[in-house]
């Protein structure tokens, strides 16, 4: 997983994410059936905002944000697509080269997982380098006396698809703010990341402490 | 020009069929009662309060042809309505209504086309009673209008024509085609998840805006000299960019400016629908959108990319730069960039805000008493101008019934297809008068007091065209920029 693919099919790709290089530090990917919640996740982590209406995303929208992570700072550069069917087949200009892809799931519609299924398997075919993490949104809806009913995805079908998958580790951010903080933390512990990061500006002088990632996270967070 | 009797318009050039054939009972009284025979008698007013009896009093008994019948009979409400079908009769779209519950009467247009196309002809129009009845059959899709507005079959004809450019827009004609070889029944609604809301806006605007009448667009009033500096400073950001095909500045659906590469142009029919997704799409406002659309009339085949951005928090104009290029997004964005700072730096954006708020002039600017609205397009530059509507029309109401005179008069002086141009027409009605004058350079439809003398009124509208030439520079974009 680590080591880049040689194939020429690949040599595009590199380029160009050599390209966005340049421009964001990390690029990080949003996917997931339509009005899942994409947007709402990334417009409370930039602008700690959150719309009533439903405003379906055309094509996909970016956006990019400073965070620290273990002394570094690094911008991630967010891809929120828009969940249609009609833009699937065009979903790889979006995601390609993308460092991390964040696959969202309606916790209240099982349709939506099976599609989160289908783009975690997309990803791993296509992206090497693309850590994934499987998210669950409108946990909110799922709570209290009446919300069990509303839950459609079980508690336990994500870990069941991240064991097939081989891989996965549960993490619970309450927030879209610890979720794109952990999606900074790993890629800058990743060793694979380290060329880059090396280059990254610091806050602080010391050692960074280097912490166990997986390929896999599953996450789920409300909003 | 249409009495109580029926009857079906078909294409001539087609086939041999004949032009007018009454197929239908000349007692029925609309389309709609093809679907349920016995409702001939009811009233209208009476239907929904029995609607609302079945369903509470007797659920069990609310079977699939009731509940078709019930949606059938509230869409005889509208006016107006859209259907968009596959040619194997599977249902994509209706506006007012749920085009799922509605599967008896896509049979049945499907089937109207399909029995006319058997004689190698080609249905066009039906006209029943108060009710126009339009069929576009175009690749894979059928769409059909059945209104009683009283819309020409010409006008029905374009607005179907916009209904199917707008689905080209999302899919492009390649992968539409594409789609139906492979499966003839496929159920397009699943790729077009989303585009209702296009769709929904594009037709209420045919309806409501002169634009798609004239096939012009409107542009926002700005000085010259202010929208000059806007066009230089997208060529002096974008002219070095390769790919990139036009660069277009909206505000509140009126075209601030438009920048093109020398060898293309673009068709208002293609402006129109890039308007519309704009207008409909307010995921654009809360950040910077990268997405294909296809032009039709600029390629049907294929996509371009739009970069799509509002150019400040404090300035609500929307700028698209559309490339052929799909991996120019940040070059694009960086692009978007220098040329706000550029706008911000020569006092542009204030001067589109103070625009935006003025929000056009009322005739009371133009100082005719006589002349109550107009419509005044420059014809070689596909660019209209028109004063707000004021009293009377300022209900929506009296708005609609000018806009809908607009059209008949439209059609009257341009009917497409015919050699037949009229020059000049002046209509005394009962609440107004109308002219309508078309030369090369210039329509103009104008609603005028109906007392005014018919000799004083071409003095009149000459004033008006003095006045028009004289704002020209402000109200029209006058030369076209090129990278």
């Amino acid at each position: 997983m680590e080591l880049i693919n040689p194939t020429s099919v690949f040599n595009a790709d590199i380029f160009s994410s050599v390209l966005v290089m340049s421009q964001v530090d990390v690029k990080v990917v949003l996917l997931g059936s339509s009005g899942c919640g994409k947007t709402s996740l990334v417009e409370r982590f930039l602008h700690d905002r959150f719309e009533e209406r439903y405003m379906p995303t055309i094509g996909a929208a970016f956006g990019a944000k400073r965070v620290k992570a273990l002394g570094k700072i690094l911008k991630l550069g967010i891809w929120d697509t828009a969940g249609q069917e009609r833009y699937k087949a065009m979903s790889r200009i979006y995601y390609r080269g993308a460092k991390a892809a964040i696959v969202c799931y309606d916790l209240t519609d099982a349709d939506s997982f099976r599609e989160a299924q289908f783009w975690a398997q997309e990803l791993l075919k296509q992206e090497d380098a693309c850590k994934i993490y499987l998210c669950g949104t409108k946990a909110d809806l799922t709570r209290g006396p009446e919300g069990g009913r509303n839950r459609r995805v079980d508690f336990y079908a994500p870990t069941d698809f991240t064991d097939d998958v081989n891989a996965g580790k549960r993490r619970k951010p309450h927030d879209s703010e610890e979720l794109f903080q952990a999606i900074a933390d790993d890629f800058i512990s990743n060793p694979v990341n380290e060329p880059i990061v090396q280059e990254l500006p610091s806050i602080h002088v010391g050692k960074d402490q280097p912490r166990p990632s997986g390929t896999w996270s599953s996450v789920c967070c409300s909003y | 020009m249409d009495g109580s009797a029926t009857f079906v318009e078909l294409d001539r050039s087609v086939g041999p069929g004949c032009s007018e054939v009454s197929i239908l009972d000349p007692n029925e009284s609309s389309f709609y009662d093809f679907v349920s025979d016995e409702e001939v008698t009811e009233r209208k007013q009476e239907e929904p309060c029995e609607d609302s009896e079945d369903s509470s009093d007797n659920p069990e008994d609310v079977d699939a042809v009731s509940e078709d019948e019930r949606v059938v009979r509230s869409l005889r409400e509208r006016d107006k309505l859209v259907f968009i079908l596959s040619e194997a009769g599977k249902p994509i779209y209706c506006r007012h209504g749920s085009e799922e519950k509605l599967v008896s009467l896509f049979g049945l247009m499907q089937a109207l086309v399909f029995c006319v196309q058997d004689d190698d002809d080609q249905i066009k129009s039906i006209t029943a009673g108060a009710y126009r009845i339009a069929f576009l059959n175009k690749g894979p899709l059928i769409f059909v209008a059945v209104s009683r507005r009283g819309e020409t079959p010409g006008q029905l004809a374009l607005h179907l024509g916009y209904a199917q450019s707008l689905i080209v827009s999302v899919l492009t004609a390649a992968q539409l085609k594409k789609i139906f070889e492979q499966r003839r029944n496929y159920d397009l609604r699943k790729l077009l998840g989303g585009a209702d809301r296009l769709m929904d806006n594009l037709l209420d605007g045919l309806e409501q805006d002169p634009a798609y009448l004239l096939g012009a667009v409107s542009c926002l009033a700005l000085n010259p000299s202010v929208r000059d500096s806007i066009s230089d400073a997208i060529v002096r950001h974008c002219a070095k960019l390769k790919n990139l095909v036009f660069a277009i500045l909206l505000a509140d659906s009126q075209l601030v400016t438009l920048v093109r590469m020398k060898k293309y142009m673009l068709h208002p029919a293609d402006l129109h629908l890039l308007i519309n997704l704009v207008a409909s799409s307010e995921s654009f406002k809360l950040s910077e959108s990268w997405t294909p659309i296809c032009l039709p009339r600029f390629d049907a085949n294929g996509f371009l990319h739009a970069h799509v951005s509002y150019l400040a928090d404090d300035c609500q104009a929307c700028l698209l730069l559309l490339t052929v290029d799909k991996d120019q997004f940040f070059v694009l964005s960086e692009a978007k960039q220098g040329i706000v700072q550029r706008l911000r730096r020569y006092k542009c954006l204030e001067a589109i805000n103070r625009a935006m708020k003025n929000g056009g002039y009322t005739m009371q600017d133009v100082n005719i008493p006589e002349i109550r609205h107009f419509l005044y397009k420059a014809r070689p530059t596909a660019q209209y101008t028109a004063p707000l509507f004021s009293a009377p029309y300022d209900d929506s109401y009296e708005k609609d019934r000018l806009l809908a005179l607009y059209h008949r008069m439209h059609q009257r002086m341009l009917l497409p297809g015919s050699q037949r141009h009229l020059k000049l027409v002046y209509v005394v009605g009962k609440y107004e008068c109308l002219l309508c004058w078309v030369t090369a350079f210039f329509e103009l439809y104008a609603a005028i007091e109906p007392l005014v003398e018919k000799e004083a009124v071409i003095p009149r509208v000459e004033k008006l065209l003095n006045w028009i030439k004289s704002e020209e520079s402000r109200l029209f974009i006058l030369t076209s920029t090129t990278f």
